[in-house]
């Protein structure tokens, strides 16, 4: 397959603060890669060098073999990157159906089928961002991301802080999402063991750099990688906001 | 009783006129934070516009208003992508000097360039003069006003909440760095409703220069009344300014008129008990609608 991303000797952080010294991935057309490592590894200022919201100092990026280091954030958005940022950041003061229509691009992906993937959706299009539970706002940010029509789709710890059973709907979704047509997914998780039977390919950062990469399946039988790294089994994290 | 009404049209026709003037301010102040006392620049603008068109090219009032509207929200867009862009992110003070200073320099060129005596608009037939409607008096003038202005309103309203672009400004307003990693271009959109606003402003001028009287120190005359207009509406919605509005015209109105040595005392008695008793205005902050 033919590499959709390519990130090449990046290095970026913010104001003076270099968190990802000399940062290059691949990820090929229709893979879905896991990133993960402990908090403050650099894992979200990766996703946000992707968007373009962070400082970059140095590398080069490219999308689809397009170079877009120079793109600003909403023109990348416009050439195929989907991000579902951290904090959800639903548009409080919009409704669901506003919180994509604003931001829709033409293709597959359009609010009917955002509505066939997360019925809620539906039930609730009227309500404002900020009438929703933590799991219909991560719902909707996967949903705003896919309506952009995106050839790399970014989420960043979209199980954080759900339900056990919100976190498995959600990610029996992605499974829905990532195994259609020419998008590839980069998805950053806590929540290790679970993202492994979804992810192809798992990189591991530490200190901004990457410490071990390769495919998932043998994690899925050996996780004594995911230990020595991550100093967890992959277990789940405490859910604190229900859905 | 008969006084009364007539008192209630004026004050509302005042009040409308209000509104359109400081509703581009509502705008800029309460959705994208930037204090511009240099609004009623563009209405003053917009109001020289539409006396030259019309007094001196002899073109009909009714095609010189939307010219006044492109003209101010040109002058907008030019003022905003050289000057005021580079104060997004200054304090609130910086922002007050420079803008300040931007309406003195307006004030100046203006006298320089049109005289110092106030201007009038030569207006057709059709607006002068009254109508009889159940035994009140109703100008045909302001009549106009409030069926234009109240048109404009509901426009407003209808664009901020039903249109795409609409829901693309609450979303830059709600969170620009996200709305921007989701490809909503955020300086553009602003400059947009920035050039929309000061549109506003000029064709309010060129609607106001009848009754609210048209010299170079009007973008400072009505400054106090915009900011009336905003801070007692509160400024992150747009009901909020209207109804503000409309008490402040009609108050204006029968102040003057009943009590017109006090009349001044009364509106900013007015303000200051408002202000004290709802902080954030009569409306409070809430979501943008």
């Amino acid at each position: 397959m033919r590499d959709l991303l390519v990130i090449e000797e990046l290095r970026a952080g913010y104001g003076e603060a270099v968190v990802l010294p000399r940062f290059s991935l691949n990820v090929a057309q229709g893979e879905v890669l896991a990133l993960l490592g402990r908090n403050g590894t650099g894992k979200t200022t990766l996703i946000n060098s992707i968007v373009g919201a962070t400082r970059r100092f140095a590398g080069r990026l490219a999308l689809d073999g397009r170079d877009i280091t120079r793109l600003r954030p909403d023109q990348r958005a416009r050439a195929g990157i989907g991000w579902v940022p951290q904090e959800r950041n639903i548009f409080r003061s919009l409704t669901v159906e506003e919180n994509m229509s604003a931001v829709a691009q033409p293709g597959e992906w359009d609010i009917a089928k955002v509505y066939e993937l997360f019925p809620r959706l539906e039930e609730r299009r009227r309500n404002f961002g900020n009438q929703l539970s933590g799991g219909e706002q991560q719902m909707l940010a996967i949903g705003r991301a896919l309506v952009l029509n995106p050839k790399v789709l970014l989420l960043d710890e979209p199980t954080e802080g759900l339900a056990p059973i919100i976190v498995d709907e959600l990610l029996a979704a992605l499974r829905r999402v990532t195994r259609v047509g020419a998008t590839c997914a980069i998805i950053v998780e806590q929540n290790a063991r679970k993202i492994l039977g979804l992810a192809d390919r798992v990189v591991i950062l530490e200190r901004g750099g990457i410490v071990h990469e390769g495919p998932s399946a043998p994690l899925r039988a050996d996780p004594s990688v995911l230990e020595r790294f991550l100093g967890v089994s992959g277990g789940a994290g405490t859910p604190r906001d229900p859905a | 009783m008969t006084n009364f009404l007539t008192i209630l049209f004026d004050g509302v026709a005042y009040g409308m006129l209000l509104f359109v003037l400081a509703s581009g301010l509502a705008v800029t102040l309460g959705l994208m934070n930037f204090v511009n006392l240099a609004h009623g620049a563009f209405a003053a603008f917009g109001g020289y516009v539409c006396a030259v068109l019309v007094n001196r090219s002899g073109v009909p009032f009714f095609v010189a208003l939307p010219l006044a509207f492109a003209a101010a929200a040109l002058a907008g867009v030019v003022a905003e992508r050289t000057l005021f862009r580079h104060l997004y992110r200054r304090s609130e003070l910086e922002q007050v000097l420079f803008t300040i200073g931007f309406v003195f320099m307006a004030v100046a060129a203006t006298d320089y360039v049109m005289g110092s005596s106030q201007v009038f608009i030569n207006l057709p037939d059709v607006l002068q003069g009254q109508i009889d409607l159940f035994g009140v008096g109703i100008g045909r003038y302001r009549l106009m006003i409030i069926v234009i202005c109240g048109l404009l309103t509901l426009a407003i309203q209808g664009t901020l909440a039903r249109t795409r672009f609409g829901a693309r400004l609450r979303a830059a307003v709600d969170d620009p760095r996200v709305a921007s990693g989701l490809g909503i271009n955020v300086p553009q959109v602003f400059a947009f409703t920035f050039a929309f606003g000061c549109g506003l402003a000029g064709l309010g001028g060129a609607l106001g220069a009848e009754i609210l009287g048209l010299d170079p120190y009007f973008p400072l005359k009505f400054l106090i009344y915009f900011l009336i207009v905003v801070t007692v509406g509160g400024s992150s919605t747009i009901t909020g300014p209207f109804m503000a509005a409309l008490v402040l015209g009609i108050a204006d109105v029968a102040g003057k008129y009943y009590v017109p040595k006090l009349g001044a005392f009364v509106i900013y008695a007015l303000m200051i008990v408002i202000l004290i008793w709802r902080p954030h205005g009569l409306f409070g902050r809430t979501v943008a609608r």
